[in-house]
Order: structure tokens, then sequence, then C-alpha cells
């Protein structure tokens, strides 16, 4: 029996099949993924493993030996009390140690001192490791790097660094073992694949559990009032005031910051009592606060927390009994982690409510019922060549023990992020990072990095090399500022660009506090709270959501088909379908409808492909892109799950868009292309890769350092670059972004083929539509003209300033 | 291009965002921050170089078509210390036959005594007839104000939800602040009052815009 074995022995505790497997696997020396959701025991799984080969060993080198990589650093202090406490029950003097942003300069010292048997750590930290000079030699004894909850960390620009510093170490470690762990995931394949690269010997492993979760839609009593749009669903308070007092805690989920503030505020406004019981928990608010929030969860102190994504993961919250979800969580993969929030207990099932902020949300709420019964878990869509990411990496090598480009280009394309990486690209990678371009030119005092004469790449100058560590892991890139009460004592950071439009002496609403701006000061924002009942709530720019494939097809299937109208959700639709079957129709499968109205606002085209965000955003810009090819015209565009709306203040002719096969899949890729680089679409995803990839430096806060003239912002990078450098890779990847990811390849393909066997219906109504409301009410648009500027300006006219402001 | 009138005076402002004036021969332009790309170059930030000339061709567009006696700087000339920009300014400077004149900026931090030695004149501020330039804006009694610093900007709006951004001339009762001149600048977003003109810039045109 193992060492471990014999500790669940003791506890009485029986294991489960997928942990004997995996200690199982361990002792064999593989490398593996294990599905497992949270709360399920996963953590034994792989640190069992682990421990019974530490205890095989009689002497420890000094040296780390196992790396736990977590994506929350909230996590990463759970994962390592939680392990030191096994470790410790075991008698074994091996410590594990807590390395974050938040850890501190004489703590990391001290771990360089002494290095621990084991480190939990995040993506970022781990980066920061590498970046030392001596790092081969920490690394030196590291048997293994476990990446928890990967599904988070694959499909995001932290996935790429993960991957990148994998290769990196297992170039210099070749029997480096990695194991990942997931919830369950659609491309389970390529989930490992991303992970575990080439590495042959390796096993996946399911945990069988199988939870039993029920989806309640919250109803309106009265469905002739329901709103048509809208994205808070305040209207249903009353209800979930209901819900909250019937059990003793609940958790409700919100898809945005914003909205997390709003509902906190008005729960406690209609029911003062609860003041004292409830509590919001989001990213941006103050790690402390959050941490409070969370033992306080634990400890039953709470009736109530509002939040967002950021409770999402790991950290067990068993006392939750209950679950709401505020609007459309846009997945089947998401709906069953969150629901998994409550009844914490394996074997006990859980329940959601779902709280739909609009009618048509009622369908989705179907949709995703289906997709629960059948499992159907979406896929997670990795990046592809991110090379803002890999120019980060690279100076990060280059300001430590500096890299040979020969010998580092292998390791790099062992990578799947970087896989098609080829040799010209790699030159224009080391050009613009050593010349700053690709070819040297006079008068150029281009300075970044240094080839040194044994062919060694590293920075030499002291203030890059400072710059550098500094903006290390900003891959959660927005520029933001730290809230601070005036006498001290930090709230949580905030988005530049909102603070910019406050003046002082405004009241903002942050972490459900009004409080009012004293002053802005070295990258703070001092303030005083306020009794002020005017006040202004931030929105983050968070990315939005798209559809998985997934749950668009769940959501035409529950459209399409009969049953669906027997469901509770859709009996209660029933004056929505009447209203939208007036003017236009509920399309069927082999129907592609379109509608057109006009308002004071303009013409609007409503097109209905119900394929998801992601996919309306290319199309309504490739459609705007076709149409204003007939004619000079502008539109402004707006996208949701269900369909696109194009806006402009002329409107183009039925005939001529039907006569002219704009529909086609012809060119489908040509006028993808072309449609993105006039939309300036791509301008959006630039914002991160300026930021990543080093362009944009932001300053930090209490970290005095010059950057005297060195601030920019992304924009500006954007538009030099696309006037006069328009190859630079920086600049392509903005464009191969905007529509390739979070879109599976071939996608857009299948779909045009689709509506190529539709019948277009157009219908002309006098009035919006209830499917259309949601769209033409959206104030967050994208644009597309073939007017000149010019003649645009000659139509415009000026917001003036608001009198007795 | 679009003519104006302030004080009896006659002023052009032209597309690429200077004014000329047309009594004095006078162009001016605000904020060319020249030298910016090569800072960032020399702090590892790779700038596209090809946008550094810009400066030159476009005050080469406006020589040609204005007979200019005199060029005024309305402050942040250059964006931070020396560096091989001068060079080209210098050797820019050579080939000048009009008089310069440079009201200083809060980036024009190249001590005074070397524009004086490539013969450009450095003064804090410049009052003629009845106004004054100055790098700050600035309202000054009995005087209409010519000033910089700020990039103006402004948001249009208009029919079909339609909105832009865009550089402009911002003139109020009692001054005008040029849009900045030089290229990797920005946009500083104004909300104007009533009273306030607006002109926006192309770079093809100058359109004026009203309310709506």
């Amino acid at each position: 029996m193992t060492t471990v074995q014999k500790w669940f022995k003791n506890k009485k505790w029986i294991p489960q099949d997928f942990q004997k497997k995996c200690w199982k696997a361990y002792s064999e020396g593989k490398s593996g993924m294990l599905h497992a959701p949270t709360g399920s025991g996963k953590t034994f799984a792989l640190w069992g493993g682990i421990l019974n080969e530490a205890r095989l060993r009689k002497k420890h080198p000094a040296g780390i030996q196992a790396i736990w990589i977590t994506p929350l650093r909230a996590l990463a202090v759970e994962i390592q009390q939680a392990t030191q406490s096994i470790t410790d029950d075991l008698n074994t003097d091996l410590k594990i140690s807590l390395r974050t942003g938040d850890t501190s300069q004489s703590e990391r010292a001290k771990q360089k001192r002494k290095p621990s048997f084991g480190l939990v750590t995040t993506p970022e930290s781990l980066h920061v490791l590498i970046s030392a000079k001596d790092h081969q030699k920490s690394f030196n004894h590291l048997n293994v790097i476990v990446v928890d909850e990967w599904h988070e960390l694959l499909g995001t620009k932290r996935g790429v660094q993960i991957e990148l510093a994998i290769a990196y170490l297992r170039a210099l470690l070749p029997n480096l073992k990695v194991w990942g762990i997931s919830a369950t995931l659609g491309n389970k394949n390529l989930s490992r694949e991303i992970l575990l690269g080439s590495i042959k010997n390796y096993i996946i492993i399911n945990a069988k559990i199988k939870k039993k979760i029920k989806v309640k839609s919250i109803l309106p009593k009265n469905m002739e009032s329901f709103p048509w749009r809208g994205h808070l669903g305040i209207h249903l308070l009353p209800q979930v005031l209901r819900l909250i007092r019937k059990n003793k805690t609940t958790l409700i989920f919100t898809n945005t910051r914003a909205q997390c503030e709003i509902w906190f505020y008005q729960i406690l406004d209609s029911d003062p009592k609860l003041a004292g019981e409830i509590a919001m928990h989001h990213g941006s608010i103050d790690k402390k606060i959050r941490l409070w929030v969370e033992d306080a969860l634990r400890n039953e102190k709470l009736k109530v927390v509002v939040c967002t994504s950021s409770l999402d993961l790991g950290v067990d919250f068993s006392p939750v009994e209950n679950c709401i979800q505020i609007g459309s969580p846009k997945g089947v993969g998401r709906f069953i982690q969150r629901a998994g929030r409550s009844g914490h207990n394996p074997k006990a099932g859980s329940t959601i409510h779902f709280l739909p902020t609009h009618a048509i949300e009622l369908i989705e709420s179907v949709a995703l019922q289906r997709g629960i019964e059948q499992q159907q878990i979406e896929d997670r869509i990795p990046f592809l060549n991110s090379y803002d990411v890999l120019l980060q990496f690279l100076m990060t090598l280059a300001v430590g023990c500096g890299f040979y480009p020969q010998k580092l280009f292998p390791i790099i394309q062992n990578t799947f992020c970087f896989q098609t990486l080829n040799k010209e690209r790699w030159k224009w990678i080391i050009n613009f990072l050593v010349k700053g371009s690709q070819s040297l030119e006079h008068y150029d005092e281009y300075k970044k990095v240094t080839i040194l004469e044994n062919g060694l790449l590293k920075v030499l100058n002291k203030g890059i090399v400072m710059r550098h560590r500094l903006s290390m892991g900003t891959i959660i890139s927005d520029s933001s500022l730290k809230i601070r009460y005036q006498k001290g004592g930090y709230l949580g950071s905030i988005e530049e660009w909102f603070v910019t439009k406050l003046k002082k002496g405004d009241v903002f609403t942050f972490s459900g506090r009004n409080l009012e701006l004293i002053r802005l000061h070295n990258m703070e924002v001092i303030v005083r709270k306020s009794k002020s009942k005017k006040t202004r709530i931030p929105s983050w720019i968070g990315g939005r959501m798209s559809f998985s494939a997934n749950l668009s097809e769940l959501l035409k299937k529950v459209l399409y088909e009969k049953d669906s109208y027997n469901t509770p959700e859709f009996k209660a639709l029933a004056p929505v379908f009447f209203q939208q079957q007036l003017e236009s129709i509920i399309p069927k499968s082999n129907q592609f409808l379109i509608e057109r109205f006009q308002t004071k606002e303009g013409f609007h085209t409503v097109f209905y492909p119900f394929e998801g965000y992601a996919i309306h955003e290319a199309m309504a810009s490739l459609m705007a892109y076709r149409i204003s090819l007939l004619l000079p015209i502008t539109f402004s565009m707006s996208f949701n799950d269900y369909g696109f709306e194009l806006l402009s203040d002329k409107p183009f002719l039925k005939e001529a868009f039907l006569d002219n096969n704009l529909l086609t899949k012809d060119h489908l890729n040509e006028d993808l292309e072309k449609s993105i680089n006039i939309s300036e679409m791509a301008r959006r995803r630039f914002r991160d890769i300026a930021v990543i990839s080093g362009l944009v430096f932001q300053g930090f806060p209490n970290k005095p350092i010059k950057t005297k003239h060195l601030q920019s912002g992304s924009q500006l990078f954007y538009d030099v670059f696309k006037d006069y450098e328009p190859k630079n890779l920086l600049y392509q990847q903005a464009l191969e972004e905007t529509f390739d990811h979070g879109m599976e390849h071939g996608r857009m393909n299948r779909v045009f083929e689709k509506i190529s066997i539709q019948k277009i219906e157009w219908k002309q109504c006098s009035q919006p539509t209830p499917f259309s409301f949601p769209l033409i009410t959206d104030r967050i648009r994208s644009k597309i003209s073939s007017e000149s500027v010019e003649d645009r300006i000659k139509k415009m006219y000026l917001q003036l300033e608001k009198l007795g402001k | 291009m679009k003519q104006i009138k302030i004080q009896q005076q006659n002023f052009v402002l032209h597309s690429s965002g200077a004014i000329y004036w047309i009594e004095k021969a006078t162009l001016m332009l605000a904020d060319p921050h020249l030298g910016k790309i090569a800072h960032f170059r020399k702090n590892g930030i790779a700038v596209p170089r090809k946008a550094e000339g810009v400066f030159y061709n476009k005050v080469a567009r406006i020589v040609d078509q204005f007979e200019i006696k005199r060029f005024l700087f309305l402050g942040d000339l250059f964006h931070s210390y020396q560096n091989n920009e001068w060079y080209m300014f210098r050797s820019w400077v050579k080939n000048q036959k009009a008089k310069i004149i440079l009201v200083e900026g809060n980036h024009d931090v190249i001590p005074a005594y070397k524009f004086e030695k490539i013969g450009i004149t450095v003064v804090k501020e410049l009052i003629e007839e009845y106004f004054c330039f100055s790098h700050f804006p600035s309202k000054k009694e009995g005087y209409f104000t010519f000033c910089g610093h700020v990039h103006p900007g402004i948001k249009l709006k208009g029919s079909g939800l339609q909105k832009l951004k865009m550089p402009c001339f911002f003139n109020s009762t009692y001054q005008m602040i040029l849009p900045a001149f030089g290229a990797f600048t920005g946009l500083h977003i104004l909300i104007p009052k009533k009273e306030d003109k607006i002109y926006v810039t192309t770079g093809k045109e100058v359109i004026e815009i009203g309310e709506n």
C-alpha cells in the first residue's frame, strides 16, 4: 500500500477510481491529462502521486521538484494550503511554497536561497522565474509540472504562456512529466496535445462523476410586460429576493462586473436587512476583500454573494445551496460549472436558476437544458501564432540568461501555438527585437536586444530590463488604476478609460460603495465615501462572449422543434411569438430571415442566422462590405448570438441585395479579409497585442521609474503600423485574431453552405419586431463605410456640452 | 482650406492643421513632436521609421502654396531629449529663408541655446497686435490667443448612429487651439459649448461643423 493510500485509509476515505488510476500512472512515470470537475478530489489525485514518489526517495536534493500552476492567485493560496496539509499529515518535512504576484520581495529571496519541494504558482510567475539569470540551476531537480484548471487557460493567451514555458523547460529537462487537470471539454484530445506536446508516454483519465443538474427558469408573472431587451433583469428582483430568503446561501452569477455592481446595489436597496449578509466578488475588487468574501462564504456567514466568473473556479463552498445565473452563460460548459457551485457534495444534485434578462433568452434557457441533458460540452479554441506572447517570452529570456536563436527555434516550433512558424517569420521576429525593423537604416538609434560575440541574444540596457520585468505577465492587459481611500486602504482596480471620464467630485459606485473622486495620483485613484445618490457605475471592457457552435446548434434545434412549445419557457413566450409573427416570422430550418424597418435612427436591416456572436460579427462585416461595393454607404453594425443588424442613414434595396447574390459563399475568405481591413475591427484586438508585446508601457504604482515621454496608447501604434508598416506581424496578428479566434476553422464556410439551401425571407415591417429589439438597442457597434470621410463629416453634427454641467 | 477673420486679420486654416496668417505671411504650427519616434526606438519600442519623415513632407506641401516669411512653432517642437532627428531638422532649417520662432512648450527640453545656434528664436510667449501666441491655452484680457498643447479632437454624431472622432481647430471666443501637427501624437477629445466654432481637419479638407 502506498503512503497516500494509507493516509486515505486512516481518514476512512475510499479513493475514487480516477484517483487510483492517477496514482498508478504517476508511479509508472507517465504524463497525463485528468478530466475531473471541481470539488471532486482532483488535487489529491495528482498530489498523491507526487507524494508517493517523493516518499520513495530517502534524500531530497535542494531544488524545486514539483510545480503546480493555477490560473488564479486566490486558487494558488488554497492549493498551497491543501497540499501542505497533506504533506504535513504524512509527517514529511517537505515544504510547499507559494509564488504569485503577491509574494513579497523577502519571501522571494528566501525561496531562492532555500527552494522548497513544491511550488504553487501562476503562469505569469512561472515566467518571472524563467527570467532569472540562473533559472537553469533552480529547475535542475524538477520532476513534474501540473497545470490545474487547464480548460480555463486553454483558449487564452495565458495558455500560450504555459505552452512556451513547458516547451522551454522540457528542452532543459527531457524527463519532465507534465500533467493537466481540466473540467470536461468537447475537444479532449486537442487539449491534451496542446499541453503535453510531443510526449508519447501519457494517459487520459476521466473521472466519471455525473451530477444531476436541474435548471429552472425564473419566469415573470406577466409576460405582457416582460421587456424585449435589456441585460440586467432587474424586473425579476422580487423572485430573486424570494429565492434568497428561502435558501441558506445563494450565489448570484452575473456576466459583467457592471451587472454585478448593479445587482448588489438593487438587492440591498430593496431588502436593507441583508446588510452584513450580502457581499460582492469580482476580478477588480481588491484581493483582501475577495479573500474575506471567500472565507465568509465557507464559514456560512453570508446569505448571498453577487459575483462574476471570478467565483467560477476551484475554491470549494460547501454551504452554497442555490445558484442564480443572470442572463446567458453563453455555453453549456460554463453553465454546468456554475451550477456545480451549489450542493457541493459530489452525489448531491445541483439546482441553478436561470434569470432571463430579456424575452428571447428564454429560448436559450431551453437550449441550455437540452445541452446539459446531452452533456454537449463545447470546445475551447486555442490561439495560434500569438506573436505578442512570443515576443514577450523572448524578452523574458533575453533579460535573463539570454538565448541562441538557432537553438531556440525548434523548441518554439514544437509548441502547438507556433507549429507553423517558419524560418522567415522567425527571422522577422529576431530582427524586430534586435533592429526594430527588417533592414538596417542610417541614423537609427534603435536599442533593445543585443547580439553578443558568441551569438547570444541579450538585453544590456538596464532601463529596458527594468521595464520588461515590470510589465511581464501583463496578459490581462487593460491599463488599470488602483482605487484607494484617502486615509489608506485599497478597494480594487478600475480601468483607466472610465476614470478619465470622471471629474473631481464625481461619484461612482465600486464594490458596492459610493465613492467620490478626490484626485488621481501616481496611477492611483484617491477616493472617499460619499452619500450622494447620483452615482455612475463603471463598465469594464470585458470581452464579449459568444455562443459556442454547440449552443447555437442547440438553439436552432429548440427553435425549430415542435416539442419545445410545450416547455414552460415557450409557453411564457407565447405573447412575444405572437407579436413577432404579426409582420414577420419565426424562421424554420429551411428559412433565412431578414427584416427591414425604418425608425428615426435610420434604416435597419436585421439578419437572423442564429450562429453565435463570433460568426455574426464576421458576417455583419462581410455583408456590410459587399453591400458597400454597390453604393457609397456607411453602416453601423450590432451583433448578438441570434443575429446581426446593419443600420444606415439611407436604404439599400432588397432587389439589389438579392439580385447580386450577396449571400454567396464564393470569395468568402477574400471578402472577409477586405472587410476586416476597412472595418477597423482589428483595432480592438490590437489593444492586448500592443500591451503584451511591450509596445505600450503603462508604468506602475509605487514604482518610480523613468518613463518620461514613453507613454502612448495602443491606438496610435495601430494607426502608425497600418499606415507605414502593414506587414508588421503584430498588426497582421490583430487582423488574423479579429475573426479567426473564437471561431472553429471552416465554420464560416459551413454557415454559408447552409444558407445557400435556405429560402431567403425578406420581411418589410412597419416597426421593430421582438426578435430585433435587443439588436437595435445595442450601443456597442462597429462600422463599415464606402463613403469618403469628408462626405460623412458633412452630414454630421456636434455633441454640445450639456447645460448645467 | 478655410479663410476666417479674427480681429480684422485674415487667417487660413490649412487641412494639414497649420494656420497661415495672411497679413504677416506667417505660418503657425503646434505640437510637431519631432523625434518622438526616434525616442521610442532608442528605448526599445519599434515604431516604424517611415513615419518619421511626415513632418517635412507636410511642411513642403504648405510652403508650395503660400509665401512664408516666418514660421511660428507653438510649442512641443521636439518630443524629448536630443536624438538623431535633430540633424534632420537642422538641415531643414538651413534650407529655409523664412524666420523661425519657437514658443516653448512643456516637451521642449532641448536647451534654448541649441535652437538659437541654428538661428531659431526661442520665446516663452509672443504678443503681436491684439494676439497672444503661447503653447498653453490661456485667457488673456484684451487679446486673442493662438495655442497648442491640447491636441484637440472632436466627437461627431450623425444619423444611423454614426460616430467619428476627428482632429480639429477649436475656436472659442477668446482663443484658437490648433490640432497637433505631428504624426503619432494622438487626440484629446473636447466637448464644445454653443459659442465655440469647430473646424475639423481631414488632411484633405477643413470642414466647419454645425450643431444638430
